[in-house]
């Protein structure tokens, strides 16, 4: 396992370099990218959860370390989420459900590709819930400077 | 210098360095809230604040909402990934309050980032390899793994850039990658005839999947760029399609 997510923070940093990330912060992105992983293969193999689950989880640790990581570093938050939740996107169930297909093995195809779609959801709600959250937070933030700022003016 | 330049420069001037900006984020793989946040930001400086924009994955207007304003338009083919020039502009427009340069200047460092060459593609052929390489391990593999879809994913990312110059479509480009990435793994499997191909190929096809099609639509998605988001989750299928159309036209072939 542990060779596993450092095959991971490897991969995302090799991701960074391929992206043209700053050279200041790949390494950050290479964290970002071991946390997420780290956190779905936990729940993946030793708590024996779903997969949709554990993506989802990981998705989430993985957004709020780069959200957390990009308001620490002055960053967009993009630099840190791309190359970062690379490690969860379901490659391995996608080559599955083609060779599936090219067999001519058509059910088990479909369910592998539903599998897929549903990790992928898993994933997209992930981002979602995550970029929505901090979009609130950054918005509130803001509310109670312009509340303060009226406070010292009256 | 306390006062920033921004505040003698002409309106015009203004829109001009804002859609520049804007045109360098959306071609370098920023998300579209990004684009019109930044160009709104720039015109803010300036005190112009009934300022409209708007960007989808292939034009931005930017437009003074007054009926005598001004409007700018302009289009973007080819959209690329090169996250330091959306941290560079992102940067700039932040600083912009305290900017020293003056239009021409600030003009010439915006056309420096816009016609910025490539950097030499070892580079991206290194970095894709041990990425390809990296997923195979992740996923369970070994050093033969490794080796084989380092060297399927560094192949493929060295035709494409050889092919660059005639402006493939993505969608051909992709399918070509997964082509030679199924091409080369059955050739490891002839050398070394326990490699497990279901990993190297799994690991081999990591840096051409749209991961960033995909964020970018959903975090269109949050924005509520609806535009934006249906057409980048358009595009992830599309390029998903592709990859999986060229392994399984090679395997199809091979193993029937």
């Amino acid at each position: 396992m542990l060779i596993k997510i450092f095959a991971a923070f490897v991969a995302t940093l090799a991701f960074a370099v391929l992206f043209n990330s700053p050279r200041k912060i790949i390494f950050q992105a290479g964290i970002v990218g071991a946390v997420g992983f780290a956190i779905y293969i936990y729940l993946m193999e030793t708590l024996e959860l779903s997969s949709m689950t554990s993506n989802f989880a990981g998705t989430v640790g993985l957004s709020v370390c780069s959200e957390i990581f990009a308001r620490r570093y002055k960053e967009p938050v993009t630099v840190f989420s791309v190359p970062g939740f690379l490690p969860l996107v379901p490659g391995l169930p996608l080559y599955r459900a083609m060779n599936y297909f090219i067999l001519n093995d058509f059910v088990m195809g479909m369910q592998t590709f539903l599998e897929t779609c549903i990790d992928a959801a898993a994933i997209a709600m992930g981002i979602l819930c995550v970029s929505g959250l901090a979009k609130v937070y950054k918005t509130s933030k803001y509310m109670v400077e312009e509340h303060k700022n009226e406070g010292e003016r009256k | 210098m306390v006062e920033g330049m921004i505040k003698s420069m002409t309106k015009n001037e203004v829109m001009e360095i804002a859609i520049t900006s804007g045109k360098i984020l959306l071609c370098n793989g920023a998300e579209t809230y990004r684009v019109e946040d930044t160009m709104l930001r720039i015109c803010a400086m300036r005190g112009m604040r009934d300022v409209s924009a708007f960007c989808t994955p292939s034009a931005i207007i930017i437009s003074d909402e007054s009926l005598k304003g001004n409007c700018y338009m302009a289009r973007v083919t080819d959209r690329g990934v090169n996250l330091s020039l959306v941290s560079e502009i992102n940067d700039i427009s932040f600083g912009l309050k305290t900017w020293p340069y003056n239009f021409t200047e600030t003009m010439a460092i915006l056309q420096e980032k816009l016609t910025r060459r490539a950097r030499p593609i070892y580079i991206d052929i290194i970095s894709a390899g041990f990425g390809g390489g990296g997923f195979a391990v992740m996923l369970g593999g070994g050093v033969k793994e490794f080796i084989a879809a380092f060297a399927g994913s560094a192949i493929s990312m060295w035709i494409i850039k050889l092919l660059s110059p005639f402006k493939p479509s993505s969608f051909w480009s992709t399918t070509l990658a997964g082509a030679f990435i199924s091409v080369v793994t059955i050739l490891a499997r002839k050398l070394f005839p326990n490699v497990n191909m279901e990993l190297t190929i799994a690991g081999a096809i990591m840096p051409y999947l749209p991961g960033m099609a995909f964020t970018n639509g959903l975090r269109d998605y949050i924005a509520g760029d609806l535009i934006s988001g249906n057409s980048r989750a358009g595009e992830a299928v599309f390029l998903v399609s592709g990859i999986v159309i060229g392994i399984a036209a090679v395997l199809g072939t091979i193993y029937k």
